[in-house]
């Protein structure tokens, strides 16, 4: 849908367990147990949208952060490949 | 509840100096100056209020404001961002509060000497950004790089995360521009010279207005290093299982002699469980993964490439285990961002709660970094004990050497404060726990800060067993360079430099 | 999600920790506020297009948050603070920004709100009797009219006068689809709506105008006063159900973000309707071939992201899209992550009370642009954005212009 419709925006209740203290509703990505934040803190009811810009954005971000430091990136992981090639 | 009111006869004066659009009285105006980031005694907020703020545009300007102080004998307090950990830019005795933010111009660049020079409200990121289209960079990097300003990072003598390549605020600013506590302007160096790096004229004194938290000057300009933009960064986390592995990890990579090391991070045991609670690049790591290391390398791309293939191979001749790319990169990434939210404080129920981020920083040897842990850990975990309001994050120790890091470690706890519960109870066994923390680097043959500063209530207590004869030397420097004791007031025990002359 | 959902997740519940001192309203924001207190980041000060002009901390939004905490205290009080709640265009950079948000937002399901703040504030301040002249002045008139005014104060925004922009384009009334035209587009700048109606009739979209519409009511909310914003909200409901509209398509961010936020709090069954922002529309249709760009446009062009676009919505890939799709037109990039700190100077009426701040902000922007080499025209996205920047843009020798003015030229169209 192109659109904002306010059924959409609620989070899916099924949900993973990932830890005593995190649980999953979509891949790879996190969520505080909602039991934490019971008695001092309570969660907002964020709209999906706000939820997945807000990821978005962090991703987004972090590559504009890297490029105030320098112009590339150096892979840890083809090193790795390259050392085990030479036999290091 | 009442703010001592300053003289009407000094705010007309100020406004005369400054201009009534750059002087400020209301009340929000003041309570908004009052605190920075460190541990702030909120239930007593009002005792920390400036009497008039202003917001001056020159140099001229704050010369006038420091010779107005003297004459009246009212405290000066200078602010930048107001983002230290320590207590520089709070003024304890109220006064009139310098805040440089409308000094935030670039005044000079010059390719060919390599300089740049610019006013002390400007921030490092918007910095490097003007400097990014001409190949250069502004490498002083703080967790606080997106929003601490030039003349802070002078007033603190700040710590850069990448100074094995770059340097500290210290190495990164060739010379400055200060209003000293009577008023009167200098420039200050190694020796002479705006854009000269070394000189063996005369005191070294660029080092003596570093890190003075305000009580010895203004700073108005500066010249800094323009250094050629890094062409490829490489970043790499490693997993171990035992603190004690990453530990000799870390002295190992340290140990490389790479010209490209900026610098090298390790995590403790706390701070990886502390981590499993929110991010999303621990929380599925496997049980056995204990402790972390961090390599970060700058510069040229063969120079690096080169330095990060040796880097993997150390890695793996100390039990590594590469995190990949993802996290490595990540995690790097977002070190600005990532370690001091409010919602990682948890009570003892494993409730979240609002915490304050307050990191109790300190210089260590790498011979010491065991002992030193067992230490805090016990100390914080006793305040924990005690109260329901305190919450222990975990370490982190930071490669602290500029340009040879491995020596010595900046090395922090990081302790969640639920500062809402703030009273004198919680407050004084803080200050109490924080003397502690301390005490145990100077034990240890280390600083009690190696970034912050240590001007803060508790851990300043320290101050003469740390410095031994030099706290000595320090009240002499200050009694000569500010008689009327109106610059910062309060810091440093410095007021003892005036009982003993009285 | 229910509207009390909503209504409970635009703010955080009071916790019962509370001393007690604050005013209703802000009680509320007690969390919220100590959440942004106690980490003291300040990354929101150098991306706040405010602070970035007048470096004074009390219209920094950390100070927006601190001042709900020296309420509580007893320190302050809203006569202290309102006038300083004026220095916000809402764009939203700060509550983005924040690691708070940026970084645990979504994991705790909890991210720093100033906005929200900012909107309380000014809620209390007219509650109390503290007004500014002119927003009090804009509002009665809104009230008056049922449209918001045109600033100058010398075009009369009455309903009887608000379907004028749609003169010719012979669109019916009502229907399953209407559009939505803002009211600073409607009486200031008609080019952008009918830009978009025409889009729209040739990418073979069949919608109508409401019979009657009013302001959306954002600005009501914005500056504080919010019964004259529940009438509009209300009206404009009571309208698309007498027509059976189930659909409304929002040529401004502004209007889109105010019926998403704000309309479901006020309406129990707002889940009938689909809100749908033009920009998305229209180039959903340039990209499935309903809508063809073939005449050249001659020009070098940057794209300022509207706030609400870029900072509150997250969207900034569609005006890219649809730029790189115009023929012709040479596209100069700035990315959408360095604009989180620029901004036009005119959210939530800054340009009303505060013409001069609204200025330095948009000549800021203005310098931006005139740095990038052979720019000749500046576009952006939302019509509020467009007055400031255009004046500013005039006196550096810039055009300025609405995307949609620039795709219906391509698309052949007279505006």
């Amino acid at each position: 849908m192109l659109g904002f419709r306010l059924s959409a925006q609620r989070p899916p209740a099924e949900h993973r367990r990932i830890s005593d203290v995190v649980i999953s509703r979509y891949e790879h990505v996190y969520e505080v147990d909602p039991r934490l934040m019971q008695e001092h803190v309570r969660q907002q009811s964020l709209p999906e949208w706000d939820f997945h810009r807000i990821i978005e954005n962090r991703v987004e971000h972090l590559v504009w952060m890297q490029q105030h430091f320098a112009d590339s990136v150096i892979s840890g992981d083809d090193l790795i490949r390259e050392l085990e090639q030479e036999g290091d | 509840m009442a703010v001592p009111t300053l003289d009407t006869a000094v705010v007309d004066e100020l406004v005369a100096i400054c201009g009534e659009e750059n002087v400020l009285t209301g009340r929000s105006a003041l309570f908004n100056r009052a605190r920075v980031p460190a541990p702030f005694p909120l239930h007593r907020w009002e005792q920390f209020t400036p009497q008039a703020v202003v917001l001056p545009t020159s140099t001229e300007q704050v010369s006038a404001v420091v010779k107005l102080a003297n004459r009246a004998r009212v405290p000066v307090v200078p602010r930048a961002g107001a983002t230290g950990l320590s207590d520089g830019a709070v003024p304890i005795r109220h006064g009139i509060l310098v805040d440089v933010k409308r000094m935030d111009k670039i005044l000079e660049i010059d390719v060919d000497d390599r300089t740049v020079t610019v006013q002390p409200g400007i921030n490092m990121m918007k910095l490097s950004q003007r400097l990014q289209p001409l190949g250069f960079i502004y490498p002083d990097d703080p967790a606080s790089y997106p929003c601490s300003l030039v003349g802070g990072r002078i007033g603190t003598s700040g710590f850069s995360l990448i100074s094995g390549r770059f340097g500290h605020t210290r190495d990164l600013v060739i010379s400055f521009e200060i209003v000293l506590p009577t008023g009167d302007v200098i420039r200050v160096g190694d020796g002479g010279g705006r854009k000269i790096r070394k000189s063996s004229s005369g005191y070294q004194l660029k080092h003596l207005f570093m890190g003075h938290q305000g009580t010895l000057g203004i700073v108005t300009e500066a010249t800094l290093e323009l250094v050629t933009r890094p062409e490829a960064e490489f970043s790499a986390f490693f997993s171990y299982p035992s603190y004690l592995d990453a530990w000799r990890a870390t002295g190992e990579f340290a140990r490389s002699g790479l010209a490209t090391l900026a610098g090298v991070v390790l995590f403790d045991e706390q701070k990886v469980a502390y981590l499993r609670r929110d991010d999303e690049a621990w929380i599925p790591a496997p049980d056995w993964v204990k402790s972390i290391t961090a390599v970060a390398m700058y510069g040229q791309k063969d120079e690096v490439r080169a330095g990060a293939k040796q880097i993997m191979r150390i890695a793996k001749a100390n039990g590594s285990t590469y995190a990949g790319d993802e996290v490595s990169q990540g995690d790097w990434w977002s070190r600005h961002d990532r370690y001091a939210t409010p919602l990682h404080g948890r009570t003892r129920s494993g409730q979240a709660v609002l915490m304050s981020w307050h990191c109790e920083d300190a210089a260590i040897n790498h011979s010491q970094l065991p002992a030193v842990r067992e230490k805090w850990h016990w100390i914080v975990d006793d305040l924990r004990r005690r109260f329901d309001t305190f919450d222990d994050w975990g370490m982190f120790s930071y490669t602290n050497g500029a340009f040879r890091p491995g020596g010595d470690y900046l090395t922090e706890i990081d302790v969640g404060i639920w500062e809402q519960r703030y009273d004198e109870e919680m407050w004084a066994a803080w200050v109490d726990a924080k003397r502690e923390i301390a005490r145990v680097a100077i034990e240890h043959g280390g600083s009690m800060s190696s970034c912050h500063g240590s001007c803060r209530e508790g851990e300043v207590d320290l101050l003469p067993l740390e410095l031994g004869g030099g706290f000595d030397v320090m009240k002499k420097v200050k009694r000569v360079l500010d008689p009327n004791n109106v610059m910062n007031p309060g810091k440093y025990l410095l007021d003892q430099a005036y009982e003993e002359e009285a | 999600m229910s509207a009390e959902d909503v209504r409970k997740g635009r703010e955080q519940a009071t916790n019962g920790d509370g001393d007690g001192n604050l005013p209703v309203g802000i009680d509320e924001w007690r969390d919220a506020a100590y959440n942004c207190f106690s980490s003291g980041h300040k990354f929101c000060r150098e991306v706040c297009p405010v602070m970035q002009v007048t470096h004074d901390e009390r219209h920094s939004p950390t100070a927006f948050h601190a001042n709900v905490v020296a309420m509580e205290k007893g320190h302050l009080d809203i006569e202290d603070v309102a006038e300083d709640y004026v220095h916000c265009t809402m764009c939203g950079a700060c509550e983005l920004r924040c690691p708070n948000t940026l970084f645990t937002g979504d994991f705790y399901r909890f991210r720093q709100r100033t906005i929200g703040v900012v909107r309380a504030m000014r809620k209390l301040a007219v509650d109390r009797g503290i007004h500014q002249p002119n927003w009090k002045r804009w509002a009665e008139r809104t009230d008056q009219w049922g449209n918001e005014p045109v600033l100058g104060w010398n075009i009369e925004t009455s309903d009887a006068k608000v379907r004028d922009w749609a003169v010719g384009l012979d669109l019916p009334t009502g229907g399953e689809t209407v559009i939505f035209a803002d009211c600073e587009a409607a009486f200031k700048r008609p080019s952008i709506p009918r830009a978009v109606a025409l889009l729209l009739q040739a990418g073979g979209i069949e919608f109508g105008l409401m019979s009657q519409q009013w302001c959306c009511g954002g600005p009501m909310f914005e500056t504080g006063y919010h019964d004259i914003a529940h009438k509009m909200v209300e009206h404009n409901i009571l309208d698309w159900r007498r027509n059976g509209t189930k659909r409304i398509i929002c040529p401004d961010p502004h209007d889109y973000i105010t019926i998403i936020e704000h309309y479901p709090e006020l309406d129990e069954n707002f889940d009938e309707f689909e809100v749908v922002l033009a920009l998305d529309l229209i180039a959903d249709l340039i990209r499935d071939g309903k809508v063809t760009l073939t005449n050249e446009i001659d020009s070098t062009v940057t794209y300022h992201d509207p706030c609400r676009l870029n900072k509150r919505l997250g969207k900034w890939q569609a005006p890219r899209e649809i730029l790189r799709a115009i023929p012709g037109l040479k596209f100069v990039d700035v990315d959408h992550v360095t604009q989180w700190s620029y901004c036009s100077g005119a959210g939530s009426n800054l340009f009303v009370e505060k013409p001069e701040l609204t200025a330095k902000i948009s000549r800021r922007r203005i310098d931006k642009v005139k740095e990038l080499d052979g720019v000749d025209t500046l576009v952006s996205a939302c019509p509020w954005s467009e007055r400031p920047l255009t004046e500013q843009g005039e006196a550096q020798g810039l055009e300025v212009y609405d995307i949609f003015e620039l795709v219906a030229e391509a698309a052949g169209f007279e505006v």
